[in-house]
């Protein structure tokens, strides 16, 4: 977090949440204009994690084969032919998927048994992808000439979407005077594979309690309209609420964001950080949210602050304060 | 020993559990204020007056509230619900939820100073409606017992009502027109309507008052009715005693002396003073030798029938002035007291030869008979002829005669000729009338309906 905080200016947030993901093995999906600093982001994890990085910049005619790799007929040194596979990019541990909305549906669809299964299937033959394997995928909001958008199924992969915004004045500032070309400062400390290793083996041990749980499926169903404790925005607005991925996705950030924090339990603070990241991809508006300009981070915002954490239903009259 | 967080968490159940079972309470209290207020205005409302009692009643919210203490406390939220409650308000990150697992002591020690969250109910509503309840008990049963009873026991105003029928009752007794023993039944049916009249239901007692005045009105009537016949009976009878001796001054023979006493008998004997419901009384000596009165007799004779009509007259008087006969049967009474002339009558007497009857011609005072007609009558116009109990003679009429009996006895589109020799038309008054003499038949039409009329009896062929 320090080494990230230090190379990129100004992004905090973003980055706990990247890291958040890559803790709970999860795939993050960035979106932001162009020049926010998407991909240096991936380059720097990838330089301090100290794992094996690669990207692939989606255009409308890359091919499945060119990500997945391919089988080339060659020579062996007995003067034998045969098929040898040859890996593509995606046999990495931090995979950039660099404007993945260029590629076309057949090559998006190659990365859904990567990203689910982390193993790819060619010719029958099924190969594990190194571990651990993240991948970050970046899209750009605008120029959607000659994009694909990304489905559904696909959308549902990725732990987070996370939005880049624009940096304040100061951290401008800060950019234009020690960033000289854009260049990046390398970071002074890596993160050794067995370092990360043993993160995840603590994120295992990390306990979510039972309220906090039930927290969570709580807030899950109440993003289905007509459910139970579905708020009015949301039954107005929402065609299709979260998927029980979704309640899976929110419990293992929240292990992250909790192992960020330094602690052995999951709180309810843990959940309402990580909720709006990875719900806001995984709501499927109505055509009524597009006229009334609702989006679905304003809806998860919402559901937070009307939702009672613990369910105990206080009467209305009743106030609840720190001493 | 329990860490600082175990004890603020039980402090902070311990609150929660107080403040459930206070807001219950006083929810509980509010209502029982308003229900019990109710019952207090209900009960003073149909009578009860035992303001102690009522007011012991306000403590029934005791029980209630406990009852809904019980209710709050077995749905009471769960420990660990309260446990996750206290851990988010406190930030402890679900370090105190793990306790449900293991022993997290040691990680508590990281936490921030534990203190029991602040727990703040906005009880101005609640306490207002507290009030407003319990001041309305108070109001309940702190009224004034007169504007309690306004609605419910506000006696109607008989008393003048009652008052009057007892005077009647009283006077009818005294003139022995009613019973003694009925009339002391219809004094204390009149005591108790007067005690028990309510303003609940004024119709009972209008109706009891109706049915005892109606009574005493028709008993009353009866006995005017009676003592008119009586006082007609006996002025008769006076009248011929009258004449009687004044005929004997002029030398009324004997014979008729003896048949005028037979008349006087018959005439007291169909007066019946003894019977009925005014019964006067005549000596008997002097009913006994009416065939043989002196003068001395006949005088003392006149003297009775003179107090017998007094009586009669002196009761009707007073039924009148009670209101219970109308002035015109006083008005006949009075007239029916009224001696005729004896004059003619003894005139008739003394010189009457050959079995004249008495009787008869003393009947026919005042009615054309001797004397001319009676003594001059004024003319009034005040007394208009009653229409009551007045009907016309009924008379059937023939059934009408049914369409299907109809003779037929030609069809013709002509207007019908009226010259035949079956239609007799000459039975009439108006037979042989010139219609342009002014004859009843005459129709005249207006000059607006002239042409409708033309219209109406056109024909085409």
């Amino acid at each position: 977090m320090e080494q990230l905080d230090r190379i990129l200016l100004g992004r905090q947030e973003l980055h706990r949440l990247v890291l958040i993901g890559i803790l709970s093995r999860g795939h993050v999906l960035l979106e932001g204009l162009p020049g926010l600093g998407k991909t240096a982001l991936v380059r720097t994890i990838g330089q301090i994690l100290k794992l094996d990085f690669k990207r692939i910049q989606f255009t409308p005619d890359l091919m499945p084969g060119d990500v997945l790799g391919t089988h080339i007929l060659q020579e062996t040194s007995s003067g034998k032919r045969e098929l040898t596979f040859q890996p593509g990019p995606v046999f990495t541990n931090i995979l950039l998927a660099d404007e993945i909305n260029r590629a076309s549906p057949k090559t998006q669809s190659a990365m859904l048994e990567t990203m689910q299964e982390n193993s790819v299937t060619l010719l029958g033959t099924t190969r594990p992808l190194p571990q651990p394997f993240f991948v970050l995928a970046s899209q750009n909001p605008i120029e959607l000439e000659g994009t694909y958008p990304l489905p559904e199924a696909q959308l549902d992969r990725f732990l987070f979407r996370v939005l880049f915004d624009n940096v304040d004045t100061e951290v401008l500032d800060r950019i234009i005077s020690e960033r000289r070309r854009g260049e990046l400062p390398t970071p002074n400390w890596q993160m050794e594979r067995g370092q990360l290793e043993t993160l995840f083996r603590t994120m295992e041990r990390i306990y979510l309690p039972r309220p906090v749980s039930r927290y969570i499926a709580r807030l899950v169903s109440a993003t289905h309209p007509g459910g139970a404790e579905a708020t009015e925005p949301v039954n107005r607005y929402i065609s299709y609420g979260a998927s029980p991925r979704a309640a899976i996705a929110i419990a293992e950030a929240a292990r992250a964001h909790a192992l960020l924090a330094g602690r052995p339990s999951v709180g309810f603070e843990d959940v309402k950080a990580v909720t709006a990241p990875v719900l806001n991809h995984r709501l499927i508006l109505n055509y009524q949210a597009r006229f009334d300009r609702m989006n679905a981070s304003k809806l998860v915002a919402e559901l937070l602050g009307r939702l009672d954490e613990t369910g105990l239903n206080l009467p209305k009259d009743v106030e609840l304060a720190t001493a | 020993m329990k860490s600082p967080h175990s004890q603020a968490l039980q402090s902070f159940v311990r609150r929660l559990m107080l403040l459930s079972l206070l807001r219950a309470g006083i929810q509980m209290a509010t209502l029982w204020f308003f229900i019990w207020g109710v019952v207090i205005l209900m009960a003073r409302i149909s009578g009860v007056q035992q303001t102690e009692w009522l007011a012991l009643g306000m403590l029934g919210f005791v029980p209630l509230a406990m009852a809904a203490g019980l209710r709050e406390r077995s749905r009471q939220p769960a420990f660990d619900k309260m446990r996750a409650c206290y851990d988010r308000l406190q930030a402890c990150g679900g370090i105190l939820m793990s306790e449900e697992v293991s022993d997290m002591t040691a990680w508590q020690a990281h936490l921030s100073a534990a203190s029991a969250p602040r727990l703040r109910w906005h009880s101005g509503q609640a306490m207002l409606w507290l009030g407003v309840s319990a001041l309305f008990m108070a109001v309940a049963l702190l009224l004034p017992e007169r504007l309690t009873r306004l609605s419910s026991h506000r006696p109607l105003e008989i008393g003048r009502t009652v008052d009057q029928l007892q005077a009647e009752v009283q006077t009818l007794q005294q003139e022995k027109i009613v019973e003694d023993k009925k009339a002391e039944d219809l004094q204390q049916q009149l005591s108790q309507l007067k005690q028990d009249s309510s303003g609940f239901d004024p119709n009972k007692t209008w109706e009891a008052l109706d049915h005892i005045k109606e009574a005493n009105s028709d008993a009353a009537k009866q006995a005017a009715e009676e003592a008119l016949t009586k006082m007609r009976e006996l002025t008769q009878a006076e009248t011929l005693a009258r004449a009687m001796a004044q005929a004997a001054d002029k030398g009324m023979s004997e014979a008729n002396a003896t048949e005028s006493a037979q008349d006087l008998a018959s005439m007291l004997n169909a007066a019946k003073l003894e019977n009925g419901i005014l019964n006067g009384q005549i000596p008997p000596e002097l009913l006994a030798g009416l065939n043989g009165l002196n003068k001395e007799q006949l005088e003392k004779l006149m003297q009775a029938l003179e107090l017998n009509k007094n009586s009669l007259g002196l009761t009707v008087s007073n039924l009148a002035n009670l209101k219970l006969i109308d002035p015109a049967l006083l008005s006949k009474c009075q007239n029916a007291g009224q001696c005729h002339n004896p004059n003619a009558l003894a005139e008739y007497l003394s010189t009457c030869t050959n079995g004249c009857d008495a009787l008869a011609e003393c009947l026919l005072l005042g009615k054309g008979g001797p004397g001319g007609g009676g003594p001059p009558a004024p003319m009034t116009w005040d007394n208009d002829t009653s229409e009551k109990d007045v009907k016309f003679q009924e008379h059937a009429l023939p059934p009408a005669a049914h369409l299907s009996d109809a003779q037929l006895v030609g069809v013709s589109k002509a207007a019908p000729d009226l010259s035949g020799n079956d239609v007799n038309a000459g039975n009439g008054a108006l037979d042989n009338a010139a219609a342009s003499g002014g004859s009843a038949h005459s129709q005249v039409i207006l000059p607006e309906h002239r042409q409708a009329v033309r219209n109406f009896f056109k024909r085409d062929n």
